[in-house]
């Protein structure tokens, strides 16, 4: 896959969302997911305009190191397992899957938690038998439904209730990388822009 | 109230990790970053690198158990804060033995989770790791949360009996179960009479009166889930001996006592404390084979104790005894 498009891409989205993202954690969180997705992929396209890393390790190397926050390193953990899985000639899903084990264990989320596992949970299957553009479809409609859920883990278990109506900004996060996905390398399908 | 002795500004932590090391410098050698520090010398039958860390606050915790005998590295966070992955990281990979790293976490979320992240970090890199979660805190046990009891006092216990295991040559799934059954066997409780000194304002944390104790307090400065009228000294150990051993599991009737300052409190009460802890365990049917007096696991300069009890197994009783040399604590002969 062309993993320098899908950052690119990626990181242009998150230019895009930040503003959209800030708002929705400010309801459920500390605000400052917009400002982390966006500065990580700032510099992760700097990391690896210098050269010696791929797109994703690149990625990898600035969420889990540099990112602040908790969903931060958490989404580090994503990027650097698709990045093994990619260079041992694995598919993207493969390491999404891998990401998914990881962010688990270390977070203990289920599906139903409000937290980025609702995303890429769904997202993860169906890349298995659609591929990019129904896992990138899946990812948008569990993040969609986060706005129906109530928080169990996470900062926005402090809120209770209160976060409800609108989506858990880190399941959006991972809907756009997705879409970001699905966008290049499906490049004649509709794939809808999450927010 | 006046302001505690720090640096005019900036984080309290970093000329405070210097200070330790150049005070320690036998016996530990610090990275300032990402921070962390390393122990100098270990058993060299130890097959399993020990790692704790945590927030900073509580000296000597952790760094004060890093050591032949006890932790090989530790993280510490700033003040009342989770150590970023990134520290747990460097310093598991400086300890990490010819069979791993094994974790020291107290049962706190941002602990969990960056301890954790260094973990799957480690395993990528062909490290294997196991983690031991210390969840002492009889005051924070509920079937309502998640998130369990607080990891308090019971960490040194747990600590000084894994160095002493793991210096048996034990590998790390076999050290991973025995800290399991550490931090099971252990309860703590803690109560203040005043609030830890804000490092920003200079003033309590939380106010109490004269008359007040808070009963179950946490070591971040977490007020307890309930104040009582302050009884007299006797009866106050009385009853939390009393809600101590009805809340440890079953086990043998020897425990490892620890009498433990919160940071404001005088050995001269800490040894009275003792005196009374000893007693009392007696009349319950307790035998204390085992104990430690001191400041150990702190809240700043909170003016309180905590109590904590360990079940100890006959076959444990060699790790507690087991050599150790340590900024904090020196256990047996030198090694």
């Amino acid at each position: 896959m062309n993993q320098e498009a899908v950052l690119r891409t990626f990181a242009r989205a998150a230019e895009d969302a930040h503003a959209a993202l800030t708002e929705l954690d400010q309801r459920s969180g500390d605000g400052d997911f917009g400002d982390n997705l966006r500065g990580g992929l700032r510099e992760a396209v700097a990391r690896f305009d210098a050269g010696g890393t791929s797109a994703f390790g690149a990625l990898g190397e600035v969420f889990l190191d540099e990112v602040g926050g908790t969903s931060g390193p958490l989404l580090g953990l994503l990027f650097t397992e698709i990045a093994q899985a990619l260079d041992r000639g694995g598919s993207f899903g493969d390491g999404a899957r891998a990401g998914l084990a990881a962010i688990q264990r270390v977070g203990e989320a289920q599906v139903g938690d409000r937290t980025l596992v609702d995303a890429l949970s769904p997202a993860v299957d169906a890349f298995a038998t659609g591929g990019f553009v129904a896992a990138a479809a899946a990812a948008k409609k569990g993040a969609d439904h986060t706005a129906e859920l109530r928080a169990r883990m996470g900062r926005a278990s402090y809120v209770g209730d209160r976060a409800k109506g609108e989506p858990d900004p880190g399941a959006v996060g991972i809907a756009v990388l997705f879409w970001a996905a699905a966008t290049v390398e499906s490049p004649d399908a509709a794939v809808e822009k999450p927010l | 109230m006046a302001p505690p002795f720090l640096p005019a500004d900036g984080d309290p932590v970093p000329p405070a990790l210097r200070g330790f090391a150049r005070a320690h410098a036998d016996l530990v050698e610090l990275v300032e970053k990402p921070a962390h520090l390393v122990a100098r010398d270990r058993d060299p039958a130890r097959r399993v690198g020990l790692v704790s860390g945590g927030g900073s606050g509580h000296e000597p915790l952790h760094a004060g158990f890093l050591g032949r005998g006890m932790l090989d590295a530790v993280a510490p966070g700033k003040v009342f804060a989770s150590p970023h992955n990134l520290q747990v990281l460097e310093a598991s990979r400086r300890a990490a033995g010819p069979e791993g790293v094994l974790h020291v976490v107290k049962n706190y979320t941002g602990d969990r989770i960056n301890f954790g992240i260094a973990a799957e970090r480690l395993r990528l890199e062909g490290v294997e790791v196991r983690r031991v979660l210390v969840d002492d805190d009889l005051a924070t046990e509920s079937d309502e949360t998640a998130t369990g009891r607080r990891g308090t006092g019971a960490t040194v216990v747990v600590e000084k009996l894994l160095g002493g295991a793991a210096d048996t040559g034990l590998g790390l799934d076999e050290l991973a179960a025995l800290g399991a059954e550490f931090a099971a066997a252990s309860r703590s409780l803690a109560v203040a009479s005043r609030a830890q000194t804000s490092l920003h304002t200079g003033e309590p944390s939380f106010a109490l009166d004269a008359g007040e104790l808070e009963y179950g307090v946490g070591i971040h400065g977490e007020r307890a889930q309930k104040s009582i009228d302050r009884p007299s000294t006797e009866a106050l150990v009385s009853r939390l001996l009393d809600e101590l051993v009805a809340g440890l599991p079953a086990g043998p009737s020897e425990v490892i006592a620890v009498v433990n300052g919160l940071g404001g409190t005088t050995l001269l009460e800490l040894y009275g404390l003792h005196d009374l802890v000893l007693d009392g365990l007696a009349q319950r049917g307790l035998t204390v084979s085992a104990a430690l007096v001191g400041t150990f696991v702190p809240a700043l300069d909170m003016t309180g104790f905590s109590l904590t009890l360990t079940r100890l197994q006959p076959s444990w009783s060699a790790y507690w005894t087991a050599p150790a040399v340590t900024p904090a604590l020196t256990v047996g002969a030198q090694p």
